[in-house]
């Protein structure tokens, strides 16, 4: 579809004389996002020279990016469904809990090698399970997504509290987790950044090149020509929702190793920055459209954004107003482009 | 089945305090020739307590000491407390603490004035209400009540700090939310000390809204353009667990001095292994213990204290293992 619709534009550019290649980056979808994430990188590095674009930092964005790069890799998959999955900070909870609380009952803080495999394994497993039975719901038809994964959302959490009387567990991660995935670096990567680097450039391969991306894409498109296709758009459905959870299990454990604890009162709001981030990066909400390499930058642009006013030295309550204004303008942006195209 | 048996052990209970409470009371009105009513002694008064957060190991102290106090002073004690921090959860608590109409209740609020009717209410119909650890806004409530010296607190905190920091650097607070009396109040007695050290230099605070992710990411923003930084102060435990986890990413740990309010177990054993470096410690126990004290002084028909601040006690790695310090941390059970 991306690739059609280039075409066109090419083909319609082509009474001006702007070189070719220009005019395909133009329609990119991700290239204002991007061009809005180079500005501000310029202008920080510019207001704050030596201190903003740094090894240091830049490593530092990407570290405290990771783990939400990870879960909008996941969205980013829900939302071209035309879904919603609201539950993912306490599915994560949830899959920390689980694996957490194996751990203490193996070793605590002092497990092996063994025991570290077996929580990874727990929290992938609960986030794979819960994110599945969430979409099988969705399959249904009988009741949206943004309802299915509230209700996730509440009951996740409560299941956690109830495990854990609401208090987070000492000893829920090993110090070998910690001190590989969480603090460990190779050849000054940490093992973070790669982690993430990893799964989205699988997930971005599997979107763009697979049928499972073809057939995602499709039934935010038109469900209804889907299955009449006869693709079976339930299974999709579950096994994307099911996709998500897993990435949120990842994402647990991601957590436990930097954290070394459940904060079970901590991802109240993991859902609302990762949309925003999905959304930046110029997914549509009404599906059928979105990219990983979109959610890439759209995660970059709040922690940009975030840590160069604290590197400038501006009022905190800024730092908020500045990141909506920054979303409402990069998606309005982004629309007149379409419509200017849609026009041509 | 088990409702019935369970029911019956209630009622068996039940009988067995107001039995205790007759034969207490009988004890008392006894002993005190001269006490009219309500007035007297406070032996045998049916005191309650209800806390801000059952399991959280701050009211646990506070119960356990107050338990012994009310012990010792022969009274009827038992204590309850929200599972959550939250009104609708302790308001029905509340509630049914009232239809039992206790001589005496403390409470440590959720809210500063969602719960103001309901406690009106009890203590029009005669109950001595001592308001401990939090408050509420509307002043004719409470006959005393007790709370840490929050202002104090980040005083000894920035002493504390200064010290470790060897009285130069950059110095930064990272806390929970803006508009909350007791860590505006730290905050405050925090910045206000450090002016008096003219080598350090007090950032602006950042909040993190509770969430660790968020204070992970300040403080290693707040590094790259402060690499002078050498203390921080935490708002609360979530804070300090990110603030921990930022500065360990950075490479910083333990060059970069921790404070940190309350000496929950969690929080003793960052202090033991270095993630921490100081914890200010509140007295929930001396809180504890002294409302049940104001309560007797009340039963006896004594003056009592309107407004108590109790002290607050800086711990380092150093003096952790002296009994006289160790006897402030938290207690996860009595």
């Amino acid at each position: 579809m991306t690739a059609q619709s280039e075409k066109a534009a090419a083909a319609v550019g082509g009474r001006a004389a702007v070189p070719d290649w220009v005019r395909r980056a133009a329609t990119l979808n991700e290239l204002w996002t991007f061009v809005i994430l180079v500005a501000l990188v310029l202008f920080f590095t510019i207001a704050a020279p030596g201190k903003f674009f740094t090894t240091y930092d830049i490593t530092q964005i990407a570290v405290n990016a990771a783990i939400y790069l990870v879960l909008g890799v996941g969205m980013t998959f829900v939302i071209i469904t035309a879904g919603i999955d609201l539950s993912i900070g306490s599915v994560l909870v949830l899959a920390a809990v689980a694996a957490g609380e194996y751990n203490i009952h193996h070793g605590g803080a002092t497990s092996g090698w063994g025991t570290v495999a077996f929580c990874v394994v727990i929290a992938l497993a609960v986030g794979t399970a819960w994110g599945a039975l969430q979409g099988a719901v969705v399959a249904t038809g009988k009741v949206p997504p943004l309802i299915v994964t509230l209700g996730g959302l509440g009951a996740a959490l409560g299941i956690a509290e109830l495990a854990t009387g609401g208090q987070d567990p000492a000893g829920a991660a090993s110090t070998h987790l910690q001190n590989s995935l969480g603090f460990g670096k190779v050849l000054g990567i940490p093992w973070m950044v790669i982690l993430a680097a990893v799964v989205t450039a699988v997930f971005g391969a599997v979107l763009g090149g697979t049928r499972f991306g073809e057939h995602t894409l499709a039934i935010g498109s038109n469900p209804t020509a889907v299955r009449r296709a006869g693709i079976p758009v339930g299974r999709q459905l579950v096994k994307v929702y099911g996709l998500m959870g897993l990435l949120a299990g990842l994402g647990a454990v991601m957590w436990l190793a930097s954290y070394g604890t459940t904060s079970i009162a901590g991802h109240s709001t993991d859902n609302l920055k990762v949309i925003t981030a999905v959304v930046l990066g110029g997914t549509s909400l009404f599906g059928g459209r979105g990219s990983v390499l979109g959610t890439v930058i759209g995660v970059f642009i709040p922690a940009v954004l975030t840590t160069g006013l604290i590197v400038i030295g501006v009022q905190q309550y800024w730092q908020d107003v500045a990141v909506g204004v920054v979303l409402v303008v990069a998606v309005y942006i982004d629309q007149l482009r379409r419509k200017t195209r849609e026009r041509a | 089945m088990r409702s019935i048996r369970s029911r019956r052990r209630l009622l068996v209970a039940v009988g067995t305090v107001l039995a205790l409470g007759a034969g207490a009371s009988a004890c008392g009105s006894s002993n005190d020739s001269g006490g009219s009513g309500s007035s007297g002694s406070a032996k045998g008064k049916k005191v309650r307590l209800i806390t801000g957060v059952k399991s959280d190991p701050f009211y646990i102290t506070m119960t356990c000491a107050a338990q012994e106090e009310a012990k010792a002073k022969g009274m009827d004690f038992t204590a309850d407390g929200s599972a959550q921090w939250d009104v609708s959860v302790q308001r029905p608590l509340l509630d049914s603490v009232a239809a039992s109409r206790p001589d005496g209740l403390l409470i440590s609020p959720v809210d500063t004035s969602a719960l103001t009717p309901s406690l009106k209410q009890i203590q029009s119909s005669g109950t001595k209400v001592a308001l401990v650890d939090t408050t509420v806004t509307d002043t004719s409530i409470g006959i005393t009540r007790i709370s840490s010296d929050n202002e104090k607190g980040g005083r000894v905190a920035a002493d504390a700090l200064a010290k470790l920091m060897k009285e130069k650097g950059s110095v930064i607070v990272i806390s929970v939310k803006p508009g909350v009396s007791t860590t505006d109040a730290r905050i405050k007695g925090f910045t206000e000390e450090m002016g008096k050290y003219p080598g350090i230099k007090v950032l602006p605070t950042l909040y993190d809204n509770d969430l660790p992710a968020t204070a992970a990411s300040q403080i290693q923003s707040t590094l790259a353009a402060h690499p002078d930084l050498g203390g921080v102060f935490a708002g609360n435990t979530n804070t300090g667990q990110g603030i921990a986890t930022g500065l360990k990413q950075a490479g910083r740990q333990g060059a970069v001095k921790v404070a940190a309010f309350d000496a929950e177990p969690d929080e003793v054993a960052s202090l033991k292994s270095g993630t921490l470096q100081v914890l200010v410690a509140q007295d929930p126990a001396a809180i504890g213990r002294q409302a049940v004290d104001q309560l007797a002084g009340a039963f006896e028909g004594k003056s009592v204290t309107k407004s108590i601040g109790t002290d607050m006690v800086a711990i380092t790695k150093d003096n952790m293992n002296d009994p006289s310090v160790s006897k402030y941390f938290y207690k996860s059970q009595c």
